[in-house]
């Protein structure tokens, strides 16, 4: 009864910390999961050793907590990580209606059904399953990486070019947005190269190498655009209704839960391929089957990729929260990991509940202050967290991901482009040529 | 259908080709990447380059400023009355009407064989999302009507709906009964969704990366090309040996979302069952109706009840044409 009780506390505790945490833009949950394993090792260092029963749910929680309550900074300030680029969109829409506190808690709703779509029929079904799945897939992890970049790279639909007669000037106005999607993949996969093999970020903190490039890629550009367009945001409004109903829940759980399921169990796949998996795998048309699902798929990938690091007989490390736990912790037996279902299942109920709480929260921070000197507030926060963690390396590393980050964001392409960060040197080294093109870069 | 459809079903071709599996075993992805990209190579022809060196015949503009849907009206019926005095197609190009950094009117054209009659209705004002702003829709003059010279056969939807990015294309064209057939998108589904045409990029590609490549190709290429006939639009099946795209069979329309989340999820649990067959080795053994059950009739049959009871039966509207549905991605920009 007491290690039920303390699984539970520690639940509450993880969960409540990482919502409120989430709520800062530019912080990301592994950035802080890093910093508590290393105080965990601090502790053994002086004697005190904690129990599995006290770290793994607290960190359950943290890891619900925060992918569920991200889409607060992401709709409502405008500072996404790179799982939620998608919901930035459609959400700063709802928000310049005066929507946002729908936006969010639609998202919220999603988040929720992703938790229910884990705990539920993933979770049970996951230890006789996955383990199958990924003896088959293993060999071939390359390829799908490969063919994923493939689509990211042509499935890009060029926005101008609409009007006047047909010709070069024509397809030069269009193919404006697509060259710099194409080019931003290959820069940052430049970048990429250049962090895995040349990284000038110290070995003590050498597990933040690439946070200061995905906030400089993702975060920092969005801020920056609302600091310079100045947008005045519209009196918020709490409704009462979301305008949903169960036939959009389970499209949107169909949607998210293949987006994010594919993007948890790949690797190097992150949350926003899901979602763009998620978007055009299922040919979402409804705003609010898109922003929902949007909320399914980042769940399904932080906390299914988390999740599945406990599968008994599966064996399988995807995402930070597991590489990093697992230098501390072996998973043993169906003990943990049912253990593990149970903290989701607290940490999804407790998070959603603490979702409205907060967006009014933020919302009333928002009405209080210009929306210009909130996206100044956020992006100072992003700075100084950034060069806390990292130091003054990681400022220079993220200012050369925002002027990476701003190009989709100027000339109006993709911005999950900029994931050429990780995929372009992943994939080329799973090929086996990595270092190849390393050598060409002079990184070797 | 959707990118993703054809893209994916281009993979799962690839996957049917042992020497393909064989070599993305070994970390060489060339053959499935040839799978996907031919598989989606006919649109992007079509939607990345074609479609902006197409020469249309009339450009309908609209001001943005005074946007008037009788004037847009006027010049459809203009271009239909001109293709009854000449034998050649009139092509006719309706541009979106963009009213700011995000913001587009929206409007509905109908060509009504009934009445001889073109109707362009102005819709609500929509942001890039296709998310109507409250209140923007005017409610005076806000439908044009214009009497067509000829009858009209319709080969497509009957309303098309105009709003963000790019405006259609109409093709007018006199037939030998008389009457006006209007061909939607004339540019769409020609030369690029031709069989012929991925025998063409076969031989190159097995050129380049040899005989395998050209099976693959061809393979992926002719999945495309047969998947759009099950749509409205067809396509020109042999140019240049056919001239005219062929009727498609009209049992989906290329946004919906159903047969495009089926194709991909049939796709992948065909990829998945090639690469189980063709992996030596394995510890495991089950046959593809295990896959089926387990991987698509069980969870899809759960799903189809499951949104049956959840959905509300509401009179379905007459679905319009939405051009951003076939290959756009607003929401993911």
């Amino acid at each position: 009864m007491m290690l039920i009780l303390q699984v539970f506390i520690m639940t509450l505790v993880g969960t409540v910390l990482s919502c409120v945490l989430a709520c800062l833009p530019g912080l990301h949950v592994y950035n802080l999961m890093g910093l508590i394993v290393m105080f965990i090792y601090w502790l053994a260092a002086r004697g005190i050793e904690l129990s599995p029963e006290s770290y793994l749910p607290f960190m359950v929680g943290m890891v619900v907590g925060w992918s569920i309550l991200n889409t607060i900074p992401s709709i409502l300030l405008g500072a996404p990580d790179e799982s939620a680029i998608f919901t930035v969109l459609p959400g700063q829409k709802y928000l310049m209606f005066g929507r946002g506190y729908e936006g969010t808690m639609i998202t919220g709703v999603g988040s929720l059904a992703g938790v229910f779509l884990l705990v539920f029929i993933i979770g049970p079904l996951a230890p006789k399953y996955l383990p199958v799945i990924k003896k088959i897939l293993s060999p071939y992890m390359a390829f799908i990486i490969w063919v994923i970049i493939t689509y990211i790279l042509m499935s890009e639909w060029p926005k101008g070019g609409n009007t006047g007669p047909a010709g070069w000037a024509k397809f030069r106005d269009a193919w404006k947005s697509l060259g710099a999607g194409l080019f931003t993949f290959f820069l940052s996969g430049i970048m990429g190269f250049i962090l895995m093999y040349r990284s000038p970020v110290s070995t003590e903190v050498a597990f933040q190498n690439i946070m200061p490039a995905f906030v400089g890629l993702f975060a920092v550009p969005w801020c920056l655009l609302n600091i310079i367009s100045g947008a005045d945001v519209p009196k918020q409004y709490i409704s009462k209704s979301m305008e949903i109903d169960g036939a959009v829940v389970l499209r949107s759980t169909a949607a998210g839960g293949l987006g994010g399921g594919f993007a948890a169990f790949f690797p190097v796949i992150t949350g926003g391929i899901g979602g763009l998996l998620a978007g055009h795998a299922t040919a979402q048309r409804d705003e609010r089957v898109f922003i929902m699902s949007q909320g399914v798929s980042k769940v399904m990938y932080y906390t299914g990729a988390f999740l599945f690091f406990f599968v008994p007989g599966l064996g399988l490390t995807r995402g930070g929260g597991a590489w990093i736990i697992k230098g501390l912790y072996t998973p043993r037996s169906f003990y943990e990991y049912y253990m593990m279902l149970g903290a989701v299942a607290i940490a999804g109920a407790v998070s959603f509940l603490m979702m409205s709480p907060l967006t009014r929260w933020v919302i009333k921070l928002m009405e209080r202050y210009n929306y210009r000197y909130v996206s100044i507030g956020a992006l100072a926060i992003i700075v100084v967290l950034v060069f806390l963690v990292v130091g003054g390396v990681g400022l220079f590393i993220m200012i050369v991901g925002a002027g990476i980050g701003l190009i989709p964001v100027l000339f109006a392409s993709r911005r999950l482009n900029c994931l050429g960060i990780l995929l372009l040197p992943i994939a080329c080294n799973m090929s086996g040529f990595g270092h190849i093109i390393a050598g060409w870069l002079g990184l070797l | 259908m959707k990118g993703i459809s054809h893209f994916i079903s281009g993979v799962a071709a690839a996957s049917f080709f042992p020497f393909a599996v064989h070599e993305a075993a070994n970390g060489n992805p060339l053959y499935f990447v040839l799978g996907g990209a031919f598989g989606i190579l006919p649109d992007t022809l079509d939607f990345k380059f074609y479609r902006f060196f197409y020469k249309h015949d009339i450009y309908i503009e609209p001001d943005p400023l005074r946007p008037d849907p009788q004037k847009i009206a006027d010049q459809l019926a203009e271009a239909v009355a001109k293709a009854a005095e000449q034998d050649e197609m009139v092509k006719v190009k309706l541009s979106t009407i963009r009213l700011g950094a995000d913001y587009w009117q929206q409007y509905v054209v109908r060509f009504d064989p009934d009445t001889q009659e073109v109707l362009v209705r102005f819709g609500p004002v929509v942001n890039t999302g296709q998310v109507p702003v409250p209140n923007s829709e005017q409610e005076e003059n806000n439908v044009g009507r214009a009497k067509l010279a000829m009858p009209i056969v319709q080969t497509y939807d009957a309303t098309t709906r105009v709003d963000i990015f790019d405006g259609p294309t109409f093709g007018f064209e006199k037939d030998e009964q008389g009457e006006i057939v209007l061909h939607f998108l004339p540019w769409h589904r020609e030369w690029s969704h031709s069989f012929t045409m991925g025998a063409l990029c076969a031989v190159l590609g097995g050129l380049i990366w040899g005989w395998g490549a050209l099976f693959v190709i061809m393979a992926g290429y002719s999945v495309h090309v047969i998947e759009d006939q099950l749509g409205f639009m067809g396509s020109n099946l042999f140019f240049p040996f056919t001239k005219k795209r062929s009727q498609g069979v009209h049992i989906m329309r290329s946004g919906d979302a159903l047969p495009n989340f089926t194709t991909v999820w049939v796709s992948c649990l065909l990829i998945f069952w090639n690469l189980y067959r063709f992996t030596p080795d394995l510890p495991y053994s089950f046959s593809f109706f295990h896959v089926a059950l387990y991987g698509a009739i069980i969870p899809m049959g759960l799903y189809a009840i499951a949104l049956h009871i959840l959905s509300r039966r509401d009179d379905e509207e007459e679905v319009e044409i939405d051009m951003a549905d076939e290959w756009g991605d607003s929401k993911m920009s």
